[in-house]
């Protein structure tokens, strides 16, 4: 216990004062990039500049952040903030947007780190072919998110209802407490029967819904993706999300993914589900491995 | 709020009531999506991840929640590390409290361990939801 208490003991490491210490920090990998798309930008630490380091026939936009705040014991705890996390990826992802306004960019995931520009080099050297091929695909493109909620229904309170149309043939309240018993049994599993039948139907119908959403817009689309959809306790007052998917489409057909969306919203399919489009984004679902090149969708409910 | 303008060159969203593009949606991209390569310096992103989950339970809400007044996620331990901190503090506090109390009445009783770790238990509570909500 009284070790708790100042003790002079083994001899604690000093902290090497490492504030002169810079990393690199990639937000992207992009080919002809212009660098004063980014140049005013802040990015993950304001007061140095965001910029382009080539490598290959590529450039990667970086910037230099203190080693000190982005070493792992560090980031991982800046992230853990709610406030600090949703200001470094809205940082990052302002740097993506705004140099995919100048070039094909290739995003990258928060928080890639290297001890200096040379060993940034030398990394993404290795993976250049890599990001050609992706390069490929994705320029001229954009994604666009889908994301399909069921309504949520009006509240409807069919028990209420069900105990006053059962109520009149059990005559004056209070007679003959066994028989209104049996009766209200019945009538109770014949609701919750009810009630489930309802609900399947719902279910049917918002999932017959949610895919006649996906094939409008896969109808468009170069290629689609499945994304998870948000927890239930999220999406709250807007319902279950029934499908949260992304498609890659050409560049300068928004109105096209626009007339998708009005025409499918308008179908009787979709009447009790809502339909919210967000985009365009930079293809950051479309750029990882694990994606199949083709145009054809990945997965399907 | 400059990010914000810069990000309107190309994530604009015509079709998006909420404006400018949602938390979750930025986040789901830029920790679940991008091309991966190998970073000289590692996070865990399962950590981050564990909080997106418990972060989606309510950003949708949030400026709702802001707007009324109602700041829980800057309390909550699993959320915030500088509440986590403090919680930490404050249990420090009370124990170098509790070693002084039990030094001054050294030998004179033994002391009662009745409180041990009650601030851990309601620590790893609060984890507890985070998994649940994980393994949904």
């Amino acid at each position: 216990m009284t070790r708790t208490v100042e003790q002079p003991g083994p001899r604690q490491p000093l902290r090497t004062e490492t504030s002169a210490a810079v990393a690199t920090y990639v937000f992207a990998v992009c080919r002809g990039g212009d660098p004063a798309a980014v140049a005013g930008l802040p990015g993950q630490a304001p007061g140095t500049p965001v910029r382009l380091l080539r490598f290959g026939s590529l450039e990667a936009v970086v910037q230099d952040v203190p080693a000190a705040e982005f070493d792992a014991e560090n980031l991982r705890e800046r992230l853990a903030d709610r406030a600090e996390l949703e200001r470094c990826a809205r940082a990052h992802h302002s740097v993506i947007a705004a140099m995919a306004g100048s070039a094909p960019t290739l995003p990258l995931p928060l928080a890639t780190l290297y001890l200096g520009d040379e060993r940034a080099r030398v990394a993404l050297r290795a993976d250049e072919r890599r990001f050609l091929a992706v390069l490929k695909r994705i320029t001229g493109r954009v994604e666009w998110g889908v994301k399909v909620y069921a309504r949520p229904e009006a509240k409807q309170e069919p028990d209420r209802s069900a105990e006053a149309a059962g109520a009149p043939g059990s005559g004056a309240p209070g007679s003959g407490a066994a028989g209104s018993g049996a009766r209200s049994g019945r009538a109770y599993l014949e609701r919750v029967r009810g009630a489930r039948q309802d609900r399947e139907r719902r279910q049917q119908a918002g999932l017959a819904a949610a895919e006649a959403v996906d094939r409008a817009l896969r109808g468009i689309a170069v290629a689609s993706r499945r994304l998870r959809t948000h927890e239930t306790t999220l999406t709250g007052e807007r319902g279950v999300q029934l499908l949260n998917a992304a498609y890659l489409v050409a560049e300068g057909d928004e109105h096209d993914v626009a007339a998708a969306v009005r025409e499918v919203r308008r179908s009787p399919a979709c009447r009790s589900v809502e339909v919210e489009v967000t985009g365009p984004w930079v293809p950051y679902s479309f750029v990882d491995g694990s994606f199949v090149d083709g145009g054809e969708p990945d997965a399907r409910g | 709020m400059t990010e914000r303008t810069a990000e309107r060159t190309i994530a604009h969203a015509p079709s998006t009531p909420s404006g400018p593009a949602n938390l979750a949606d930025i986040l789901e991209r830029v920790l679940d999506k991008g091309i991966v390569i190998a970073g000289d310096i590692k996070i865990d992103l399962l950590d981050i991840e564990l909080l997106t989950i418990r972060l989606r339970l309510f950003v949708s809400s949030v400026e709702t929640a802001k707007k009324a007044g109602i700041n829980w996620w800057e309390t909550d331990p699993a959320l915030s590390t500088r509440a986590h901190r403090d919680a930490v503090d404050e249990e420090n506090q009370r124990l170098r409290e509790r070693i002084a109390e039990l030094e001054a009445a050294e030998g004179e009783e033994r002391p009662s361990r009745r409180d041990a770790g009650w601030d851990d238990e309601r620590r790893s509570h609060s984890w507890h939801h985070v998994k649940e909500a994980d393994g949904r």
